[in-house]
């Protein structure tokens, strides 16, 4: 399931984003805002043409590969100060170059990221630990389709701000639905 | 992947040259010292070929050979220590920084314009010394030393000799097992033997002599003569010629330890140095020249603290890098090449030209012809290698196997002559010269076999090799092969785990991959590179990989951001604090002001953090200040590091500058607008009984309703105290100046009076803040007490005896909380004070933070130290005034006002009055009448007076009237005493009204005086400096239930006039809480007996219904109704009607009485004689103890009751102006139902409290206005008005209440019949009985009144005919009369009955007008009551 849940207005601050292991929340804060540049290539690939008919889904935004072979995420994660993290950190210069299966199994960090932008640019990122194989895209496209609907129930709320922060308790709610407790 | 100097096309070929070593004899070395150089630098300038080269290939076929170099190098028998490499990559990446006034590219990508530096110097110094340092490896050999030069001096004794045993040596070097590093290309290398002759000492003779020598002994290819030295380094300093060396050797010094091999200290700590070729030749171990040695170790040598090089901890690096400045400093002064003169230079060109020409390139000729012999024959191949490789590559290909299927096979080697290694060498030496089909094919070749080996690091080199010589390939024939690269990548790093290898791969592949514009391609090389091991590689990489996305066709700004913090990171552990600082202010750009508050807090973090080490203090001040002052979402934790960080940056900022103005602190927050200022003393807390008057205080919020009700207060007592008028320039007096108040003029305050500045600070954080020696910032003007201001003299802080400050020595703000300060000045001169701001420490709480995320600064992570860790700054105060908004050119723009709460004008003394209550009651019953003491204390120096009490509520207290003085003054004495004056009756008078009579005018109430502005009766109406007064003060429950606040205003004046504050005042409100007691309602009725006693009419019945309404069970147990009196100007109670025998009226909860009394007029030349407000006071006593009405306080709060009630109906009265004479008469009638009755209940409840009994006492009063309408005591709640509909038409002029009602006009007149109660009457006797009859008639107004009588009978109701007996009126049955006012005229009738029974006489109706008027309003009296008559039969 989800791990990262991003709402971005069109111009690319973020408008919500929430993130489970809360401790790590720089991390994907830097990886949603790294996404962007991903889902801007994507839109501007599409063209402008297709606007219309055009799949709001995005799909697949970060590779995963660069994850899963080379987790060097968790290289820099030190760096940030987190104390989980840099506890973490002290068992990786012993295990030399990252490549060992066994540091997969201890972290089971493949994260992917998919991308959903809305007709009106709001582009909604999504981290999933894709060590979960289980999650097909259709899965993640219902899961954005969730999204967007409840996004749109906050945007039809009349004491609602346009590009304000989102303080729903029900977008809220629904956010932490569609994650799970990674410990 | 940022811009380079160098195109590929160049970089590559000179990262691959062909290395020919060096080795100099101690006296050649000697020669070249000379000039500072050792031989091998000398020659470095020159290296590179300025002509074209030809060369045949195997084939016979020209080849031409563009921009050759060559790399001469001295012999060096030790391979490179890794630690060593990279503390010299450090050194290069470190020494090379952005230049200061580089003019950055602006790239703007969607709402991005970001600055950035184009190119990287750093790293392309960084891959070429990289690229030069690699260490010779056995799987590829481009870096094997192809030649050696032989150096011999011309100057040594024996030089022929010198040559031999040079060649040995080189020979023992090659051959010899010892020596494994220095790589040889094939085992018979080329010798060059070169004869340095210094031509301003050496013997040219001699020298050409041994030239021929040489010629003779090893050919004219294989030796040269050099001469350099053509002048001694004197005579530098008149000619400038240019130095070609600086370019080179600003590096060389650190990094090519060549130069520095023959020092001492090397030698000496070297411990595998004694085998060094230079002691083998038997030279001395000292130093023998004048070289100037800046090294005490070697450079490329391991320290033992170095080992750490690459971690984080800061001095190491701070070591290296002032030695590395030390260094460079020392080699600036050096002038490189001092002996050599132009020609000098020319001739080491011409002797690089002729050693490739005729030594270098014919031996690689001959190799690679030999190599190629040896190829074909092994193969076994007729045709040329060059034409089978080519048939093997357009052939059916070999498939390849994946890197995954090979197995670990790295293992292989292969010796050094092994037949697979050939072919290697001759694409490597096709390589260096350039001939890059040729390589091309033989590295293809190679990897074939390799691959077929399994030798997975030979693969990887060849296919390496392969794909930079078909990238390099002329014309580009083929594509370039990226997947050769790849798999070589994967290869080095994955199996032979040679990160080195790889990363050399790395870089020219991604090199290349730029040059074709794949950046993304070269990103993820880049990316993919970096790892653990190397952080300064992977710092760089990534810094590279994130250029690339910034050059994408669409610019990936985000990666790029989010790379470059990655490479900042790295470059930090690196210990490149600079780089990273570069890093992360370049990512900065980025992040900045989009709303990704976590990622921006940790950049800035960052940023100051590494400014800081590198002591760019400023810097890292701002970027603390921003986490600080932006809402941050971090965790506390994290705030509490930023926050200890940044006050220990703070502090260190400080100590640089300590007699420099005080910082700004950004912390905490000041909502400034929020400030409040109170000028005067705190309040007293209440001491015992006492209880000081509220006053203004900074704990009241602000109320507007308030606020304006004592300013209406205010305005009132002024207007009063100058007859009625306002002054024009009457300000109300601000105490307590906020938000809210009118700021716009400067405050006046007293001197010696503190000033209160209550400033509102909110934390922002998550952690609390201490802010220690909190004190107020002020500037001050010191006016002249003589009145001259010709020196204004501007006073900041520091003059105690001017301006005291109060020091709050701790603060503490809690996590987000919002707290104010209150602050002190206390003003001893007069003058005008200015307000700045505030000063303080900033400073974190002790232990409040115990996980610390980022190894902190040192100093700050230990909890000993966060208590010493508070930095001195001031924060000012400004408060923008309100947004002006009266003229047009204010509305159409945004113009501000003055706020000037902050800059009071400190004035001279003034009196200051402090009010105490004592005994003063919380809670009462309505009505009660409670007795408690004021105590009035001028507290300043000088004598107050004109003291005054407004009030809007003046019937709750009263401090008596001019009988007061009566009554004891002392509240001690007064414990148990009845708050009335009263006289001990005895009971025979019980029922009589006692009379006593007062003027309102001794009670204050006099015509046209304000009854809520009292004056207090001040003994000299002037209180002295500390002198202090108690007044009693009276005080009855108000008439309604619950809380009542009101509102007393004290107003005083100097007896000395100032110009500035004309008064002062002193507020205070009282809250009393009262409940139900009694409720009184009255009404008043004719009396239908016209006369009295005295003979008189107009006599009165009063009854009062007393109803106890106390709801409390527990606490009032009964009332007693111990007196009521009357009080008017023309009546008075005569007596109580209905004499019960328990003569004191007990009410018990819920119960009620009723009290009936005779009011008569008072005697009218007692009116006549007293004045017109005079009142008579009756007093009917029910107790045996006489409260005296018309003494204080019953009368007082009578009067005052009184009053109030008088307000009411004057305000109706304006309300109909025309009509003037039917208002008259209106008047008129009115008048004669109108009484002035006022009816004062006084009571005593019996309360008990605590198991003790209590007496409570009270008074209600009863306004009678209005004859048989019934008055209350309370006053009667209205109903809410029904909500009207909404009228659209105009409402038509009605002429309402022109005439009277009926009700009031039956007033007029008044009858009453006088007859006997029975009457016997012998019938038999007589048929008619006769009855006299008196009707009396009394006229009750004040006008003359027509009256017609009329008896005959109207009644037509057929009851009235069945009635059996009816009588009637003998005689005059009309008459028509006048009445003068007040006249009683009577009519003497006869009835005549003729039956015996009881029969009503009642029937005369009665006809009214007035005399004098026109209209007659004619209307039948009052429906006559039922007069009986009982006729009896005798």
């Amino acid at each position: 399931m989800a791990v990262c849940v991003a709402v971005i207005a069109k111009e690319n601050y973020p408008l919500y984003i929430r993130s489970v292991p809360t401790e790590n929340e720089l991390k994907f804060h830097y990886m949603v805002h790294t996404s962007l540049d991903v889902v801007d290539e994507k839109i501007s690939a599409m063209g402008k043409a297709l606007v219309d008919q055009r799949e709001l889904y995005l799909g697949l935004l970060y590779p995963t590969e660069d994850y899963k072979v080379y987790p060097h995420t968790w290289q820099w994660l030190r760096v940030w100060g987190f104390p989980a993290v840099a506890g973490l950190c002290t068992v990786m210069p012993c295990l030399g170059l990252s490549q060992s299966p066994r540091i997969k199994s201890v972290f089971p960090n493949q994260l992917c990221s998919y991308g959903y932008v809305t007709n009106s640019k709001v582009k909604f990122v999504m981290v999933v630990d894709s060590s979960n194989t289980a999650l097909r895209d259709n899965e993640i496209r219902s899961m954005f389709r969730k999204l967007h609907n409840s996004y749109t129930d906050v945007m039809c709320n009349p004491f609602y701000n346009p590009g304000d922060r989102i303080q729903s308790r029900a977008f809220d709610g629904m956010v932490t639905s569609m994650m799970i407790q990674v410990c | 992947m940022a811009q380079c100097v160098q195109s590929v096309q160049e970089l590559i070929p000179d990262s691959f040259v062909p290395c020919v070593a060096a080795l100099c004899s101690d006296e050649a070395e000697r020669l070249t010292r000379l000039n500072h150089l050792s031989f091998a630098e000398l020659l470095k300038p020159f290296s590179r070929l300025t002509s074209e080269v030809h060369m045949r290939d195997p084939n016979n076929q020209l080849h031409v050979i563009k921009n050759l170099k060559i790399a001469v190098s001295n012999i060096i028998t030790q391979p490179p220590q890794p630690g060593a490499i990279r503390k010299l990559l450090n050194d290069v990446v470190s020494g090379s920084q952005p230049a200061e006034g580089l003019v950055a590219n602006v790239i703007t990508a969607g709402d991005y314009d970001l600055n950035i530096s184009a190119t990287t110097p750093w790293f392309e110094s960084y891959r070429e010394t990289f690229l030069q340092s690699m260490p010779a490896s056995d799987h590829e050999f481009l870096n094997h030393y192809l030649a050696c030069m032989l150096v011999t001096s011309s100057s040594e004794a024996e030089p022929m000799e010198q040559f031999s045993k040079l060649s040995q040596e080189q020979h023992r070097i090659q051959h010899n097992n010892d020596y494994s590093y220095p790589k040889w290309f094939i085992p018979n290398t080329l010798k060059y033997y070169v004869l340095l002759h210094d031509v301003s000492a050496g013997d040219e003779q001699r020298a050409e002599s041994i030239y021929e020598e040489m010629k003779q002994k090893y050919g004219t290819q294989g030796c040269y003569l050099l001469k350099i030295n053509s002048r001694t380094p004197n005579r530098a300093s008149d000619e400038q010629i240019p130095d070609p060396w600086s370019q080179y050797l600003q590096k060389n010094s650190i990094q090519n330890q060549e130069s520095y091999e023959d020092g001492p200290c090397t030698i000496t700590s070297n411990k595998n140095s004694d085998s060094n070729l230079l002691s083998l030749d038997g030279l001395d171990n000292e130093v023998k020249d004048g070289l100037p040695n800046n090294f005490r170790t070697h450079p490329l040598q391991l320290d033992p603290s170095g080992d750490s090089s690459n971690s984080i901890d800061g001095p190491d690096h701070v070591k290296s890098a002032s030695s590395l400045h030390e260094t460079k400093k020392a080699n600036a002064g050096i002038i490189h090449g001092a002996c050599l003169t132009l020609t000098d230079h020319d001739r080491i060109r011409q002797f690089i030209q002729e050693f490739t020409f005729r030594g270098l390139l014919p031996h690689i000729e001959k190799t690679i012809r030999q190599l190629n012999d040896q190829l074909i024959s092994r193969k076994g191949l007729s045709r040329s290698l060059f034409s089978a490789t080519k048939k093997w590559f357009s052939g059916s290909k070999v498939p390849e196997k994946s890197i995954n299927e090979l197995k670990n096979t790295s293992g292989l080697l292969y010796p050094p002559e092994a037949p697979e290694l050939q072919i290697r060498k001759m694409a490597d030496l096709c390589f260096l010269v350039q001939h890059y089909d040729l390589a091309y094919s033989c590295y293809h070749t190679a990897k074939k076999d390799f691959l077929n080996d399994q030798a997975m690091l030979y693969a990887a080199g060849a296919l390496e090799m392969a794909a930079v010589s078909a990238f390099l390939q002329p014309g580009a024939p083929r594509p370039y092969p990226a997947h050769y690269m790849d798999t070589a990548i994967q290869t080095y790093r994955d199996i032979c785990k040679n990160m080195v290898l790889a990363e050399r791969c790395v870089l020219l592949s991604a090199e290349i991959l730029k040059s074709q514009s794949k950046y993304s391609e070269a990103a993820a090389l880049l990316i993919r590179l970096t790892s653990e091991d190397s952080d300064l590689r992977s710092a760089l990489l990534l810094e590279q990989a994130a250029h690339c996305f910034i050059n994408m066709k669409s610019p990936m700004v985000r990666k790029y951001a989010f790379h470059m913090i990655l490479a900042g990171h790295r470059f930090s552990k690196a210990g490149q604090k600079k780089h990273a600082l570069r890093c992360y202010c370049q990512a900065m750009q980025v992040y900045k002001g989009k709303g990704w508050s976590l990622a921006e807090d940790h950049i800035n973090f960052t940023i100051g953090r590494q400014s800081y080490t590198l002591r760019q203090l400023d810097n890292a001040v701002s970027a603390f200040r921003h986490i600080l002052i932006n809402e941050s979402k971090q965790s506390a934790a994290q705030q509490g590091a930023f926050l200890r960080e940044y006050l220990y940056v703070y502090k260190n900022v400080s100590q640089l500058s300590p007699d420099g103005p005080l910082p700004q602190l950004p912390l905490p927050y000041i909502n400034s607008s929020a400030t409040r200022v109170f000028f005067g003393h705190d309040r007293r807390p209440a001491d015992g009984e006492k209880q000081a008057a509220t006053h203004i205080s900074l704990d009241q919020e602000y109320d507007s309703e308030s606020s304006q009700q004592w300013r209406e207060l205010e305005e009132h007592v002024v207007a009063v105290v100058n007859r009625g008028v306002l002054p024009s320039n009457f300000h109300p007096t601000e105490y307590c100046l906020n938000s809210y108040s009118d700021n716009s003029r400067f405050p006046l305050t007293v001197v010696e009076e503190p000033i209160t500045v209550e400033v509102a600070f909110r934390n922002p954080l998550k952690v609390p803040l201490l802010l220690t020696d909190l004190s107020l910032l002020w500037k001050f003007q010191p006016k002249d007490v003589s009145g001259k201001e010709n020196e204004v003299k501007e006073l900041v802080k520091g003059e105690p005896e001017m301006i005291g400050t109060e020091v709050v020595s701790e603060f503490l703000i809690n996590s987000e909380e919002s707290k104010v300060a209150r602050l002190k000045l206390f003003p001893h001169h007069i003058g005008e004070l200015h307000i700045l701001g505030v000063v303080y420490n900033l400073g974190t709480i002790q232990g409040s933070m115990t996980v610390d995320g980022i190894g902190a600064l040192p100093g700050c992570h230990t909890g000993k130290h966060s208590l010493s860790m508070s930095v001195r700054g001031r924060q000012d105060l400004e408060i923008q005034g309100p947004r002006l908004n009266n003229t047009k050119e204010e509305k159409t723009s945004i113009k501000y006002g003055p706020d000037r709460r902050l800059d009071p004008i400190i004035t001279e003394e003034m009196p200051l009055l402090e009010v105490f209550f004592i005994h003063f009651p919380t809670g009462l019953l309505c009505g009660e009448i409670r007795k408690a003491y004021v105590e009035f204390v001028n507290v300043s120096k000088c004598p107050l007076t004109g003291l005054k009490v407004v009030s809007k509520r003046p019937e709750f207290f009263t401090f008596g009237g001019n009988t007061a003085v009566l009554t004891p003054l002392s509240p001690s004495a007064s414990e148990n005493c009845s708050a009335y004056k009263t006289v001990v009756t005895d009971s025979t008078s019980v029922c009589t009204a006692l009379i006593s009579s007062a003027s309102s005018v001794d009670f204050g109430i006099g015509i046209g005086s304000q009854p809520e502005v009292i004056p207090v009766p001040l003994p000299d109406t002037v209180l002295l400096p500390g002198a202090s007064v108690q007044l009693p003060m009276w005080l009855r429950g108000p008439d309604e239930e619950g809380v009542h606040e009101i509102n007393f205003l004290f107003y005083y004046e100097s007896v000395k006039k100032q110009p500035k504050i004309r008064h002062r005042i002193l507020r205070h409100t009282a809250v009393i809480c009262t409940s139900r007691s009694l409720n009184v309602r009255a009404t008043v009725c004719r009396s239908n007996s016209l006369e009295d006693e005295e003979g008189r009419g107009g006599n009165m019945l009063v009854f009062v219904d007393v109803e106890n309404t106390n709801t409390s069970e527990a606490g009032v147990k009964e009332f007693h109704i111990v007196q009521v009196s009357s009080s008017s100007k023309h009546w008075k109670l005569q007596k109580s009607v209905n004499l019960s025998e328990n003569k004191d009226a007990k009410l018990a909860n819920r119960e009620k009485g009723k009290f009936c009394f005779k009011a008569i007029r008072c005697k009218e030349e007692e009116v006549a004689t007293q004045s017109s407000e005079k009142y008579t006071f009756a007093d009917i006593i029910f107790g045996n103890e006489q409260i005296v009405s018309s003494a204080s306080p019953c009368a007082d709060f009578f009067y005052r009751s009184l009053s109030s009630e008088l307000k009411k109906p004057q305000a109706q009265s304006s309300l109909h102006t025309e009509k003037q004479s039917i208002e008259d008469t209106m008047r008129l009638i009115q008048k004669c139902n109108e009484v002035d009755l006022n009816i004062v209940v006084l009571w005593k409840a019996y309360v008990v409290e605590d198991s003790k009994q209590l007496i409570l006492e009270g008074q209600h009063h009863v306004v009678l206005r209005t004859i048989g309408k019934e008055a209350f005591s309370y006053p009667q709640k209205q109903e809410p008005p029904e909500m009207e509909l909404l009228k659209f038409f105009r409402p038509e002029n009605t002429t309402v209440s022109s005439r009277p009602s009926v009700e009031q006009l039956s007033n007029l007149i008044r009858t009453s019949l006088h007859y006997p109660e029975s009457f016997s009457h012998p019938f038999h006797q007589k048929s008619l009985c006769l009855v006299p009859v008196t009707l009396l008639l009394s006229n009750c107004s004040k006008a003359d009144v027509d009256v017609i009588v009329d008896l005959r009978h109207k009644t037509t109701s057929p009851e009235a005919l069945e009635i059996h007996g009816s009588f009637t009126w003998l005689g005059q049955t009309q008459y028509k009369l006048h009445l003068k006012s007040q006249e009683l005229h009577s009519l003497q009738l006869k009835a005549c009955f003729v039956h015996t029974g009881v029969y009503n006489l009642g029937t005369p109706r009665v006809f009214a007008k007035l005399s004098d008027q026109v209209t007659v309003f004619e209307t039948s009296q009052q429906s006559s009551m039922p007069a009986l008559i009982i006729i009896n039969n005798v």
